[in-house]
């Protein structure tokens, strides 16, 4: 039913035109696109996005002579959808990666990360860094206190994920593909154009759409929180990783702001290149693919790749 | 919050519970559990009977509590409307019933959460119910 919908989107396969795969992972059926040949680069979304928030970035690292890998989050996209919020937790999300990684067998990799891409693909990469060979950060948060003081205030954040609420508005009414991304990228005449109907497409109801208000509910707050252990141990682990790492971030994002967010990525990761500031909110790939896959080619040319 | 009414079991012969809404998490903020517990008297009741509420529409609701093994009770919250056993649901009556159900959760849980938050957060998203 999903893939009918984004196959009736005008314009759809041209912007799309990668081979669906599908891996069984950690007891989930993931689906993900495999394109190109050479070193393999990961690109993680988070939410309540899919591997379409990459479309852009694919086609450039293809051709500058990668193997690129852009699985759904469990939950997400085309992936399998679990119907019980017990379904998720940071650690299992983790493992559905190092799954599909250890399926593909990976080596060498570039892990990008986003979003919810970011504690799962980070904490993948820093438990399995003998398969990974570099990292990019954008628009993400790897800490047990909250990411920002946006996360902390009840109108819109906490409201919005609340008890019931949750369920209401970003279940029955989708609030997050519907209006949240819009919300959130530069170019929203062109989003609503180009990109909104193939986010909606993938959660076409209140059951499909549970991660979009689980996730919320797994950002650290307070000592409380159930992910601050493995928060804590994934800060540690990058205070002490040495692999050659990346910081992009959108110019205009005001939840994750740069001044904030990739100056703390910086200064646990003093030796990271960048950080490097492109136009884009949260959801910068949408206004800044190519610009994005550009800065990651030139950094792993210099880090001596293809 | 006036125009919910907490309500006696209603007759349900001839109609059937039809799932609105779900919450696994019920105590993510644990005062809406406690609102719940304080307002349906479920340190007494426990898993007896469900709580029902009357919307502003006439229709009737029942809220499930429900308990797991661990974790303080309830620990999730289903809400059925009851209907008569076999018409379709109105689906925007129920989208605008939940809507009133909401605000008068928010009232009862009390401060720092306010009706007007959840009101202003509905407007943002642009829900039809809010305005």
């Amino acid at each position: 039913m999903i893939a009918s919908a984004l196959e009736n989107i005008e314009g759809f396969r041209d912007k799309w035109p990668f081979a669906t795969r599908y891996a069984r992972v950690n007891g989930w059926q993931m689906h993900y696109v495999d394109e190109g040949a050479g070193d393999p680069i990961l690109l993680l979304h988070g939410n309540p996005t899919w591997g379409f928030l990459y479309r852009d970035v694919i086609p450039p690292l293809v051709n500058a002579g990668y193997r690129v890998i852009v699985p759904d989050m469990i939950g997400f996209g085309l992936s399998e959808k679990p119907a019980r919020e017990q379904a998720h937790s940071l650690d299992g999300h983790i493992a559905n990666l190092t799954s599909l990684v250890r399926q593909l067998d990976l080596q060498c990799l570039t892990v990008v990360c986003h979003d919810w891409g970011g504690p799962t693909g980070l904490g993948f990469a820093m438990s399995n860094s003998a398969r990974v060979r570099a990292l990019t950060v954008m628009s993400t948060w790897a800490w047990p206190t909250p990411p920002a003081e946006f996360h902390t205030r009840l109108f819109p954040w906490r409201m919005m994920h609340a008890p019931l609420v949750g369920p209401y508005l970003l279940g029955r009414h989708n609030v997050l593909a519907r209006r949240g991304v819009y919300l959130s990228v530069v170019g929203r005449d062109k989003f609503r154009r180009e990109a909104q109907a193939a986010y909606e497409a993938v959660l076409p109801d209140a059951e499909t759409r549970l991660l979009t208000w689980v996730w919320p509910r797994w950002i650290p707050l307070d000592d409380t929180a159930r992910a601050k252990v493995r928060f804590a141990w994934l800060e540690a682990e990058l205070a002490k990783s040495r692999l050659p790492t990346l910081i992009i971030w959108g110019r205009e994002d005001e939840v994750f702001d740069a001044a904030t967010f990739a100056e703390r990525f910086k200064r646990l990761m003093p030796h990271a290149d960048g950080p490097h500031i492109v136009t884009g909110r949260h959801f910068l790939q949408e206004d800044s693919g190519a610009e994005i896959a550009r800065l990651i080619v030139s950094f792993l040319h210099r880090q001596g790749g293809v | 919050m006036a125009d919910v009414a907490i309500i006696a079991k209603p007759v349900t012969e001839g109609t059937r519970h039809a799932l609105v809404l779900t919450e696994d998490r019920l105590g993510h903020y644990p005062e809406f559990r406690a609102f719940f517990v304080r307002t349906f008297d479920l340190d007494r009741v426990g898993l007896s009977e469900p709580g029902f509420v009357r919307a502003p529409s006439g229709m009737a609701y029942a809220l499930v509590f429900v308990g797991r093994s661990g974790e303080p009770f309830p620990s999730g919250l289903e809400i059925y409307a009851i209907v008569d056993a076999l018409e379709p649901l109105d689906d925007d009556v129920v989208d605008q019933d939940l809507w009133v159900i909401l605000g008068w959760m928010i009232g009862g849980v009390g401060a720092p959460w306010t009706v007007e938050d959840l009101h202003a957060t509905g407007r943002l998203y642009r829900i039809p119910a809010a305005g």
